[in-house]
């Protein structure tokens, strides 16, 4: 009978701690976070309102402005604008570079003639390109478009190489032994043998290409986040303007995390440094 | 041994004469205005550093970049580590230091501009922003891999905290930092031009403002080569310091 009270027990007690430590983990993390964001908003808060001007952005402020700013037509069209450029130079650049890649990664020739290129463009600061791209299409959506393929491309180029560089032999001499075509193989082995490296440079290249729009709007003063953020901040509207630098913040988390979601949901035997480049 | 090293570099210098020639003739069948040789971008080039301009440009370019850079490196790696060393310093900042790391710095230069104005410490201060974060996470990323183990054994040999960050952690991180390091100088290259762009106009940003607004097409082809020339070997020079001290790294 004591043995049966025991395991009883032992039953309705051993599901309970679980909750628990879970709960308490989450309090461990989440608590410390909570503080350290409002000790973080009261400092800024408390500097802005002791020794600013009274038009310098601060958090109360900011929050204020955030119902009125994200409803605002003039807003919403420049978010429109500036994400849809980089949705659109992200994709080019990424089909383009996948195949430079590729290329790149399984030619020994093309290898050699293109590398000192690819690299040296990578080493460029993309935005030194910017004079000449204004030159080159005008004061237009098309240069921001040059700019933001400009900005990504390259890390794309890099990684997808490294990644079909890094397909085991032994797959390919498989594919080679039942005489499977030359592009079967870079489609069907190669390609998805160097997936993960190309979700690497695509995370990188997704924070360049944001980065390239917002300069490309700054220099070039076409439409758009960037330029809503210049505008209203020459106009000594920060508030409003440094809504247009949460959302930028958020896309920019977004794109990472997203790219950590798929690399893990998608291929989850895959881990690297992925801090590298 | 000389036919090796032959062998070893003549595909470089054949992909670069090819390089050149391409330039060379897509700059003669193009508009001038549009594109300029290679020759012709020489010339100019040869023309800026004759006229004393390209040096001093050159060297208040240096001046911001290296300011920036090091204040990034010096404020980020002691910051780094004690975020790692503070447990409740880490998890509580982690979240800021990610968004901060993956937005688009250049968008806080407006307000940069119109809270500092022109002088040479926004400038600065971009550089720093451009730069810091890439040594604050990497350098939290490594020490925050050290093994428990040995800080414990550490510990059980009486260390105390100043012996314990000399001997174990700071070895530990270093190549870490320097992986952050590498990554910095190439955002705070970025840093430096978008400084030299949109605050006041100095340095080799200047100069290619300069010749693009006045339509000299040779002036701005001379500044991205040799920006680019200086990108390249900012970029060696990180791998290099990154790979002398990634030695230990498993």
């Amino acid at each position: 009978m004591t043995e049966a009270v025991i395991s009883a027990a032992a039953k309705s007690g051993a599901p309970k701690p679980k909750p628990k430590a879970q709960a308490a983990a989450q309090g461990g993390t989440l608590l410390p976070r909570l503080i350290a964001g409002l000790a973080i908003a009261a400092v800024w808060e408390f500097v802005v309102r002791g020794f600013a001007p009274a038009y310098v952005a601060k958090p109360s402020t900011v929050v204020m402005a955030i119902p009125h700013v994200i409803v605002d037509p003039a807003f919403l069209a420049a978010t429109g604008q500036t994400l849809s450029a980089v949705a659109e130079g992200l994709a080019i650049a990424l089909v383009a570079g996948t195949f430079i890649g590729l290329a790149m990664g399984r030619s020994p020739a093309v290898e050699r003639v293109i590398r000192h290129y690819v690299n040296g463009f990578y080493a460029l600061p993309m935005i030194i390109v910017l004079p000449l791209f204004s030159l080159w299409f005008g004061y237009s959506g098309a240069a921001r478009i040059a700019t933001i393929i400009f900005a990504a491309i390259f890390s794309i180029i890099v990684n997808v190489a490294d990644g079909a560089r890094s397909v085991p032999a032994e797959y390919l001499e498989v594919a080679r032994s039942f005489r499977s075509k030359r592009v079967r193989m870079t489609l069907e082995i190669v390609l998805p043998a160097a997936t993960p490296y190309l979700l690497a440079g695509l995370r990188l290249a997704a924070g360049r290409a944001l980065i390239g729009a917002v300069v490309a709007e700054f220099f070039l003063s076409v439409g758009g986040l960037g330029y809503f953020i210049l505008y209203n901040s020459r106009a000594y509207h920060h508030n409003e303007a440094f809504v247009g630098v949460l959302l930028l913040a958020g896309f920019g988390v977004a794109c990472e995390l997203t790219v950590v979601w798929c690399t893990r949901r998608f291929l989850p035997w895959y881990r690297r440094d992925e801090t590298a480049g | 041994m000389q036919t090796s090293f032959l062998r070893r570099h003549a595909p470089f210098w054949a992909s670069l004469l090819a390089g050149i020639a391409l330039w060379e003739i897509a700059g003669r069948s193009t508009s001038q205005a549009f594109m300029v040789p290679f020759s012709e971008t020489l010339v100019r080039l040869w023309q800026l550093i004759v006229g004393g301009d390209f040096l001093s440009q050159f060297l208040d370019s240096a001046e911001l970049f290296l300011t920036g850079f090091v204040l990034a490196v010096v404020v980020g790696a002691p910051l780094g580590i004690l975020l790692a060393r503070v447990r409740v310093l880490r998890i509580g900042l982690e979240p800021y230091i990610m968004t901060l790391y993956a937005t688009p710095m250049v968008a806080l230069i407006p307000f940069i501009l119109s809270l500092m104005g022109f002088g040479f410490t926004p400038k600065v201060l971009v550089v720093f922003l451009f730069a810091v974060f890439p040594v604050l996470y990497n350098t939290v990323e490594g020490a925050r891999s050290i093994k428990p183990e040995m800080i414990e054994v550490a510990k059980s040999f009486r260390s105390d905290e100043w012996a314990l960050w000399r001997e174990v952690i700071l070895p530990y991180t270093l190549p870490y930092i320097m992986t952050g390091v590498r990554q910095a100088i190439g955002r705070a290259l970025v840093g430096m031009v978008a400084a030299e762009f949109f605050l006041s106009s100095t340095g080799l940003g200047q100069l290619i403002m300069g010749a693009s607004q006045n339509f000299d097409t040779g002036g701005v082809f001379a500044s991205i080569l040799v920006i680019g020339l200086i990108g390249v070997g900012l970029m060696r020079l990180g791998l290099k310091i990154e790979r002398h001290f990634a030695r230990w790294r498993q």
